[in-house]
C-alpha cells in the first residue's frame, strides 16, 4: 500500500452460529458500514473456522483488502489464530484487528433492546475501522531468552515439574518449608491404590536433590519480581535453618546433646537430609555447635536474600486446609475432633505418634466420624462455594484404614453427594462399602463435645427423612481447600491474576490449562484448585512441557507497540515519569530502550510538548475511534486496561447483564491517557467516561489517583461524569454493578443537563 | 402416612414461582438437599415434612401438602436452618411466606387455628390465659373433646385456674396494636409500591403478610409484657 493511496478494509462479522448472530442483527450493520466505501464487509457463521479463515486470507491474497476489522469474540481468545493467518497472507498481524462483541455485547446484554444493541455494535465496528484506517505495520521485537526456571513450591506437583524440566533445562526449586514434598509427604496411604505415599515420593525427592541442573532451596521465599517476561531478576530470600546443608552428615550428634530439643530432623526421610533448629525453643547455649563435628551449625545466620536471573517461573505453590473454627455448631478446636490433613500427618511419615492412629488420650478410636463439606459448597460467604473434590475419595480411604486397624471399630461418612467420578474411583466406593463403613446421606448440623470425651454427632438421614444422633470417639472434618497463604503475594508480583476463588486463573479453563494470561508463567497442582496426586502429577507434566516449548524458542517476541518520540525538548520530564527506567536523556534528547520499555503509556501525557506517543495508540488515532463509537449514538465510553478487559470478558462468559450504552475502548493502560482524548471523548457525545484498570503494577496503580485528579480538572467543561476504578480480573461481578451503576448515573445526568439545555431547570451542583 | 405419586396434575407451577418471586424463594432452587437445616432444627420431627423436605416441594410445586401441612405452623423460628444452611436458603423466613398463603387459601388446620385463639386472647387480656387458650380452641378443634379428662384433672389440681388474669390497663394494650396494624399498613404499602415498581406482582398477595405480621407483632408484644 502507498501512502497516498486509501485503505481498503474488509469487515468480518461472525454469527457464532446464534451466539452473536441471535442478537445483533448483523445483516443491518453491514448494510449501514458499506456507506463508507472503503470499507468491504462480509457476515460468516463461524469465522475462526477454516472456511471462515479462508474467506479473509483470499481477499488479503487477491489483493482485495489490505487491512481487517473482525467483529467476533473476545480477542483474548482468537486474536493469535487471525493474526498467524493474516501473516501467512502475507498481511502484518498488526493491520488485523478484533472488536469484541461476544463478550462484552452480545452475551450481555438481555436487558436491553435490539436497537440499542445493535447501535452499539455498528459504533464499535466503525471505531475499530476508523482506528485500523490509519494503523502502522509493525514488526515485533524480540529479545532473548533466559533458559533457567524458577519452580516455585516442592509439593508433588513442583517436584514434577522440576525433575521434568531438568532433562534439557536448569530449574531452581524453591520451597517455604525446611523441607521437600509439601502436603504429599504428609499423606498415609494414596487412594484407590492405598499405596504408601512416601514409598512412591521419597525416590522422587531424592532425585531432586541428586539432580545436577536442579538447584534447590528450602525455607525460601520469592521477595521480589524485576524485569519482564523471559527475562526475569528475582529476589529470594531464604530464612535462616542454622545448620548448614552442604556440610551436616545427619550423625543426631547436635540432637543427643541438646537439652531443649530445639535441634531436629524434621522427619526420617525428610530431603534435605539435614538437622535443623527451632529458634523458640533453642537457649543458645552453643553445645550443639561445639560436637557437631562437621561445623556445620551457626546459631548467628541471619535471613538472607540472593537475586537469580530466570526466564519462566512455574507456580505449584499448592493449597492449605480452611480453619474450620469459622463453623461455630462444629465445636472445632475441640478435643478429638480434628482436620483430615491432621488425620493423615498422624499415619504418616510426619507422624509425631508412631502411626498410631489415636485419641487425645492416647488410645484408639472406636468409633470415627467422618464430616465432608466442611467449609465447601458454602454459599453464604462463610466458607468457600467450590467442592474441594479429593475428599469424598480420601475420606472413604481414611474409613478403610480405621476399619484395617481394627477390624470391629466403626466408621462413619457423612455425606451430601458422594462424588466418585473418575477413573477406579466408583469400585473404590464400592469396595469402602464392601468393608462395612456406613455412610449417611446428610450434612451434620451439630457436633457436641460430651463431658467423658465423646462427641455427640446429630444429623438428618435425608435418605429416610429422620433425625438421629451418634456418639464417635473421634471426629474428622473434611475441610474446604483453598489456596495457599502467600498465593495473591505471589501472582501480583508476576502480574498473574487469580479467580473469585482465589485460586490462579488459567489461560483458557479448557485448552491452555497451565498457562497463566502472562506468557512466561505457568501454574501446576492445586495452586490451580484441588486436585488429588495423578492429576497434580499430570499438571507438574503439562506445565513443564509448556515451559520447555516456550523456552525452545529462545527468543521472547516483545509487542511493538512502543512509544515513538517526535519531538523533544530535552525536558527530561517522560524520563522522570517512566516507572520502568525505560527512557534517559542522551545528548539531550529523550531516548528509549524498547526491551526495557513496558508499553505502559505513562510517558505520553508526561509529555509537555505532546511530541510523545505510542505507536497505534497515537491520540489521533484513539481520537477517530471515539469518534466511530459514537457516531451512532451516544453511549458510555470505558477506557480498560488489558487486566480489566479479561474481568470484562470473564463477566460475559458468566452472562453478567449490564447496560448496552457501556462501550469498551482498550487501551494498554488507562496512563496514555490525556485531558486531549476525554476531552474529545465527551466532545464526540460520550454521556460519561469511566477508567477501569486491572493491573495490579504498584508503579501504575500508585499514580492512579493523581491522574484521575487531573483529568476530572482538565476535562471539567464538559461537567460530565469520569469515574476511576481498579477491578482486577476477577471481580467481575463488582465490574458489572459498577457499569450498571454508572451508565445509569451518566444517563440521568445527561437527561438533566438536556433539560437545562431547554432552560427548564437551572440549577445543578458540581463537585 | 400414604404417599402419593407426585403427578403434573399435583404440581403447580404458578405457585412455585409465585414462592420463588419473593425475596426468600430466591435461592430455593439452589438447594442440594443436604439436610443440615432438617438436622438443626429442634421440631422437625414433629413436622409433617421437614423443611429439607418443603424445599424440595416447593420446588415442585406440591401446593396442596406445602401449605396444608403443620410444617409451617410448627416452625418456632430459632433460625437455626437459616444460619446454617450452606446455600443461604431461608426455610425459616420461607415458613412465614408460606402462612399468609396458606390462610388466603383458606387452608386453616389445627395449627393455624391455634395460631388464630392465642393472638386473640393476647389481644383481648394482655396476657395468656390457659383455660381460655384450651377451652377456645377446643371449640375450634371437636377432636379436643377426649382431653376433657385430662383437662379436669388438672383443674382439680389447680393447674388450670378458672379465672382470668388481665391486664390492668388494657386501653394500652388496644393502643399498641392499633398502632401496630397502623404501622404494618404503612410497611405494607410501601413494601407494595416497591414490589409494584419490579414486578406486577399477584393483587391477592398484598392483603396476607399483613395478617401474618400482625400475628407475628402480637406474639412480640406477649412476650415483651412478661
Amino acid at each position: 500500500m502507498t501512502e497516498n493511496e486509501s485503505p481498503r478494509i474488509g469487515v468480518y462479522l461472525c454469527r457464532c452460529g446464534g451466539n452473536i448472530g441471535d442478537v445483533v442483527d448483523l445483516q443491518a450493520v453491514a448494510d449501514k458500514l458499506k456507506e463508507d466505501k472503503n470499507i468491504t464487509v462480509n457476515i460468516q457463521d463461524y469465522l475462526c473456522s477454516s472456511a471462515g479463515q479462508d474467506k479473509i486470507k483470499n481477499d488479503i491474497e487477491k489483493g482485495k483488502i489490505d487491512r481487517v476489522v473482525i467483529g467476533s469474540c473476545s480477542p483474548k481468545l482468537h486474536l493469535e489464530t487471525f493474526r498467524g493467518m493474516a501473516k501467512t497472507a502475507g498481511l502484518n498481524p498488526n493491520l488485523l484487528e478484533i472488536t469484541n462483541i461476544r463478550e462484552q455485547a452480545s452475551w450481555v446484554h438481555d436487558r436491553d433492546s435490539k436497537e440499542s444493541v445493535n447501535s452499539k455494535v455498528l459504533g464499535l465496528i466503525k471505531g475499530a475501522a476508523a482506528r485500523m484506517g490509519s494503523i502502522e505495520p509493525l514488526t515485533p521485537l524480540t529479545k532473548e531468552l533466559v533458559d533457567r526456571t524458577l519452580v516455585v513450591g516442592a509439593g508433588i506437583a513442583g517436584i514434577t515439574t522440576a525433575l521434568e524440566l531438568a532433562d534439557s533445562h536448569e530449574v531452581i526449586l524453591i520451597e517455604k518449608l525446611p523441607y521437600l514434598g509439601g502436603h504429599m509427604i504428609g499423606l498415609s496411604k494414596t487412594f484407590p491404590t492405598l499405596d504408601c505415599s512416601q514409598c512412591i515420593l521419597t525416590p522422587k525427592m531424592v532425585a531432586v536433590h541428586n539432580n545436577p541442573r536442579i538447584t534447590m532451596f528450602t525455607q525460601t521465599e520469592v521477595a521480589d519480581v524485576q524485569g519482564s517476561p523471559g527475562d526475569y531478576s528475582i529476589t529470594l530470600k531464604h530464612s535462616p535453618r542454622y545448620v548448614d546443608i552442604k556440610k551436616c552428615i545427619n550423625c543426631g550428634a547436635c540432637a543427643r546433646k541438646c537439652t531443649a530439643g530445639a535441634i531436629f530432623l524434621p522427619f526420617a526421610q525428610a530431603v534435605p537430609q539435614a538437622y535443623m533448629i527451632d529458634m523458640s525453643k533453642c537457649k543458645n547455649c552453643g553445645v550443639c555447635v561445639k560436637v557437631c563435628p562437621r561445623d556445620a551449625i551457626n546459631l548467628e545466620a541471619k535471613e538472607e536474600t540472593s537475586t537469580i536471573s530466570v526466564g519462566a517461573v512455574a507456580i505449584a505453590t499448592g493449597f492449605e486446609p480452611i480453619d474450620p473454627s469459622f463453623i461455630e455448631e462444629y465445636n472445632y478446636p475441640s478435643p478429638n475432633i480434628l482436620t483430615a490433613i491432621d488425620f493423615e500427618e498422624m499415619l504418616s511419615a510426619k507422624s509425631k505418634t508412631g502411626m498410631r492412629l489415636q485419641k487425645a488420650d492416647g488410645t484408639f478410636p472406636n468409633r470415627v466420624a467422618f464430616v465432608l463439606c466442611a467449609g465447601s459448597r458454602d454459599f453464604t460467604g462463610k466458607g468457600r462455594k467450590h467442592c474441594s473434590k479429593v475428599c469424598c475419595i480420601y475420606s472413604q480411604k481414611q474409613a478403610q484404614l480405621v476399619k484395617k486397624m481394627k477390624e470391629d471399630a466403626e466408621a462413619w461418612i457423612f455425606y451430601i453427594d458422594m462424588r466418585s467420578a473418575g477413573r477406579r474411583f466408583e469400585e473404590f466406593y464400592h469396595h469402602t462399602q464392601e468393608k462395612g463403613v456406613n455412610y449417611v446421606r446428610g450434612k451434620v448440623a451439630e457436633i457436641i463435645p460430651k463431658t467423658d470425651g465423646t462427641l455427640m454427632i446429630q444429623y438428618e438421614d435425608t435418605n429416610l427423612g429422620r433425625k438421629g444422633r451418634e456418639i464417635f470417639d473421634m471426629v474428622v472434618l473434611c475441610p474446604a481447600l483453598i489456596p495457599s497463604k502467600g498465593t495473591k503475594e505471589i501472582a501480583d508480583k508476576l502480574g498473574v491474576s487469580l479467580g473469585d476463588d482465589g485460586f490462579i486463573e488459567e489461560k483458557h479453563v479448557k485448552l491452555e490449562p497451565v498457562n497463566t494470561l502472562n506468557q512466561s508463567v505457568f501454574a501446576a497442582g492445586c495452586v490451580l484448585g484441588p486436585k488429588d496426586i495423578h492429576d497434580s502429577v499430570t499438571e507438574g507434566i503439562s506445565a513443564a512441557h509448556k515451559v520447555s516449548q516456550f523456552l525452545g524458542k529462545g527468543m521472547i517476541l516483545i509487542p511493538p507497540e512502543k512509544p515513538q518520540i517526535f519531538e523533544c525538548n530535552g525536558c527530561g520530564e517522560c524520563v522522570k515519569a517512566c516507572p520502568y527506567n525505560a527512557l534517559a536523556l542522551d545528548g539531550g534528547k529523550a531516548v528509549l530502550s524498547p526491551l526495557a520499555c513496558t508499553g505502559c503509556g505513562i510517558c505520553v501525557p508526561a509529555c509537555p510538548i505532546k511530541g510523545i506517543e505510542i505507536r497505534n495508540f497515537t491520540r489521533g488515532q484513539l481520537k477517530a475511534q471515539l469518534q466511530g463509537i459514537l457516531s451512532e449514538a451516544p453511549g458510555v465510553l470505558v477506557f480498560i486496561d488489558p487486566y480489566a478487559y479479561a474481568a470484562a470478558d470473564i463477566a460475559g462468559v458468566n452472562r453478567k447483564q449490564y447496560s448496552s450504552l457501556i462501550r469498551f475502548v482498550s487501551v494498554p493502560s488507562i496512563h496514555i491517557l490525556d485531558a486531549d482524548v476525554v476531552n474529545a471523548a465527551f466532545e464526540y457525545g460520550a454521556t460519561g467516561v469511566m477508567l477501569i484498570e486491572g493491573t495490579t503494577d504498584e508503579k501504575l496503580t500508585s499514580r492512579s489517583d493523581d491522574l484521575y485528579k487531573k483529568l476530572k480538572k482538565d476535562t471539567r467543561k464538559h461537567k460530565k461524569p469520569l469515574r476511576y476504578s481498579h477491578i482486577e480480573t476477577a471481580q467481575y461481578e463488582k465490574l458489572t454493578d459498577l457499569l450498571n451503576v454508572f451508565a445509569s448515573q451518566a444517563g440521568a445526568k445527561a437527561e438533566k443537563r438536556g433539560r437545562k439545555e431547554k432552560g427548564e431547570k437551572p440549577e445543578e451542583q458540581e463537585d | 402416612m400414604k404417599k402419593e405419586p407426585i403427578l403434573p396434575e399435583s404440581r403447580d407451577t404458578t405457585f412455585r414461582d409465585q414462592v420463588l418471586k419473593t425475596h426468600v424463594g430466591e435461592k430455593i432452587p439452589t438447594c442440594i438437599q443436604c439436610g443440615i437445616c432438617a438436622g438443626s432444627c429442634p421440631v422437625s420431627h414433629e413436622m409433617d415434612y421437614s423443611p429439607r423436605e418443603l424445599v424440595r416441594m416447593v420446588q415442585l410445586g406440591l401446593k396442596k401438602e406445602v401449605l396444608s401441612s403443620n410444617t409451617i405452623w410448627i416452625c418456632t423460628t430459632c433460625f437455626s436452618c437459616s444460619v446454617r444452611c450452606p446455600r443461604g436458603i431461608h426455610p425459616t423466613e420461607l415458613m412465614e411466606t408460606l402462612k399468609p398463603i396458606a390462610i388466603a387459601e383458606g387452608i386453616i388446620n389445627k395449627n393455624a387455628k391455634f395460631d388464630n385463639v392465642f393472638s386473640s386472647v393476647i389481644k383481648n387480656n394482655g396476657r395468656a390465659s390457659e383455660f381460655l387458650l384450651i377451652s377456645r380452641y377446643s371449640m375450634t378443634e371437636p377432636r379436643m373433646i377426649k382431653q376433657l379428662p385430662f383437662g379436669l384433672e388438672m383443674m382439680a389440681k389447680g393447674k388450670l385456674p378458672l379465672s382470668i388474669d388481665r391486664m390492668e390497663n388494657t386501653r394500652e394494650l388496644e393502643a399498641i396494636f392499633k398502632l401496630g396494624e397502623k404501622g404494618e399498613s404503612k410497611i405494607e404499602n410501601k413494601e407494595i409500591k416497591e414490589k409494584d415498581r419490579e414486578k406486577d406482582s399477584d393483587k391477592e398477595k398484598e392483603k396476607e403478610p399483613q395478617e401474618t405480621k400482625m400475628q407475628e407483632n402480637e406474639n412480640e408484644k406477649v412476650e415483651a409484657k412478661k
